[in-house]
């Protein structure tokens, strides 16, 4: 620190010779002069001494009869004006500490984390919509409006968190790895459940409710399987007043589905050629130079490279290198093999089963059939599942007397 | 009372307070004037790192304190 404060305030070498040199450094001593670093250089002794303290050694000097020379100048005092002789230098030292002040008040780099099922294009584009960009200034950007709405936006993001660190806005979500379950809101008490197909009742178990079907009963689509009304009776068996309840069940309802699909003939598969072209460009935020290219072929398809340097994703810097490769194709029409239809179809056959199995459906009975027809390979299948029912609705209410009571 | 102050640190480093001032300085040898005797230093390579009115540093290899 003391050297730091030495030098803002300038100090020198000097060399100090003559009559009586020793007589020099007490006097200096005496009065309240700091002399460091002294050494003997022959018959003289070199030292520094402080910038101020240098114009009061005239009067010591004369008194005894030394020489005093100068050899060196340290500090700020004399480094500066040199500086500012060199204007250029200068200029450029102020103007890159300037831009860099100035820079440091926009966000140049978004950082997403966290994110599955959410694509980053899906994302930013998102983001443009909002008008949070590469380049835009941070006091404009309001962190709490943004969070809220991603959420808004993303209903499967459960959590979301942006920050600024430095220039970069770092966005961190949690996808809901759940399905989300939209709770229908209930305002008043007594729910009835429908049923969404028409068949036959399997099982009933009921929870809460009146039971309106048993097992083995044949019911209609919509036909009200539970009721959300619970009579209560007087003495004389005659209904005193209903409690209204929201009805739950497990209902097994066996019915028919029907499941069909199409594949045509024929298909176009694209060939390539072998032969690609590439087309490098520099990508700084949102503005792209390309290499200037006429189109590279007849039928082709493009893959796109980007990169950052290390340099450039540390400092935040919107600064890219890519490349386009053009792979040339030919479009190539082929008939589907019998066994090549049918494994497609198959597998689009298993998605639906399993897609029917993850909503809790028990398959009894299947029937599929593959065939052509009218150019299509056709896949029709019937399928007796045992599937779990109940729709809620809100109950009618019946009004006993003048009196009506809720549950 | 106005008795010179030596404090050494091994052989290379000296701190002396409540001298007069500096009768002779090479680099072998100072010698120091204090207010009843005087303080001879000897040594090699011996230089004065800081000097002011109330202390001094003296640093190289001291290979010997007189008192004159």
């Amino acid at each position: 620190m003391i050297e730091v404060l030495r030098y803002i305030r300038g100090y020198l070498r000097i060399r100090v010779s003559g009559f009586s040199p020793e007589r020099f450094i007490n006097l200096c001593g005496n009065r309240g002069i700091l002399l460091s670093n002294i050494v003997r250089q022959g018959d003289a002794y070199e030292m520094d001494i402080n910038l101020n303290a240098f114009w009061t050694l005239r009067p010591i000097v004369r008194k005894t009869g030394t020489r005093v020379a100068v050899l060196k100048r340290y500090g700020l005092p004399f480094f500066l004006p040199k500086l500012l002789k060199r204007k250029m230098f200068a200029g450029g030292l102020v103007f890159a500490v300037a831009f860099w002040f100035w820079s440091s008040f926009f966000v140049w780099d978004i950082e997403l984390a966290g994110n599955s099922r959410i694509t980053e294009d899906v994302f930013l584009s998102f983001l443009k919509e909002k008008q949070v960009l590469i380049g835009m200034r941070k006091e404009t950007l309001d962190i709490e409006e943004l969070e809220k709405e991603i959420r808004r936006q993303f209903p499967e993001i459960t959590w979301a968190s942006a920050r600024l660190e430095g220039t970069r806005l770092k966005i961190d979500i949690k996808e809901n790895d759940a399905p989300i379950l939209r709770e229908e809101e209930k305002a008043e008490a007594g729910h009835d459940l429908l049923s969404q197909y028409g068949g036959t009742i399997v099982s009933i178990i009921v929870r809460s409710g009146v039971p309106m079907v048993t097992a083995g009963d044949e019911v209609e689509e919509g036909a009200v399987l539970v009721e959300g009304k619970v009579p209560v009776y007087n003495e004389d068996k005659t209904v005193r007043e209903y409690i209204y309840v929201d009805a739950d069940a497990d209902i097994l309802l066996e019915h028919s589905l029907v499941f069909s699909e199409k594949l045509p003939l024929d298909h176009v598969e694209k060939e390539y050629t072998g032969r690609e072209k590439r087309r490098y460009y520099l990508r700084f935020g949102d503005r792209e130079w390309k290499m200037p290219q006429d189109r590279p072929f007849l039928v082709y398809d493009s893959v796109i490279r980007e990169s950052r340097s290390l340099l450039f994703e540390k400092l935040s810097v919107p600064f890219y290198t890519g490349t386009y490769t053009y792979r040339e194709y030919q479009n190539k029409e082929y008939e589907y093999k019998q066994e090549e239809a049918e494994a497609l179809l198959k597998e689009k056959f298993l998605s639906f089963l399993s897609s029917l199995e993850e909503k809790g459906v028990q398959i009894i009975e299947k029937d599929v059939t593959i065939n052509i027809n009218g150019g299509f390979w056709v896949i029709s299948g019937e399928l007796k599942v045992w599937e779990p029912v109940g729709k809620s609705a809100a109950t009618e209410k019946t009004v006993i007397g003048d009196k009506e009571h809720d549950g | 009372m106005g008795a010179i102050r030596v404090t050494l640190t091994g052989s290379q480093e000296a701190w002396i307070e409540n001298y007069r001032g500096i009768l002779e300085y090479s680099e072998n040898l100072i010698l120091l004037q204090g207010k009843t005797c005087q303080v001879c230093f000897e040594g090699s390579r011996l230089t004065i790192d800081y000097y002011t009115n109330e202390d001094m540093k003296i640093s190289g290899c001291i290979c010997c304190v007189k008192y004159l």
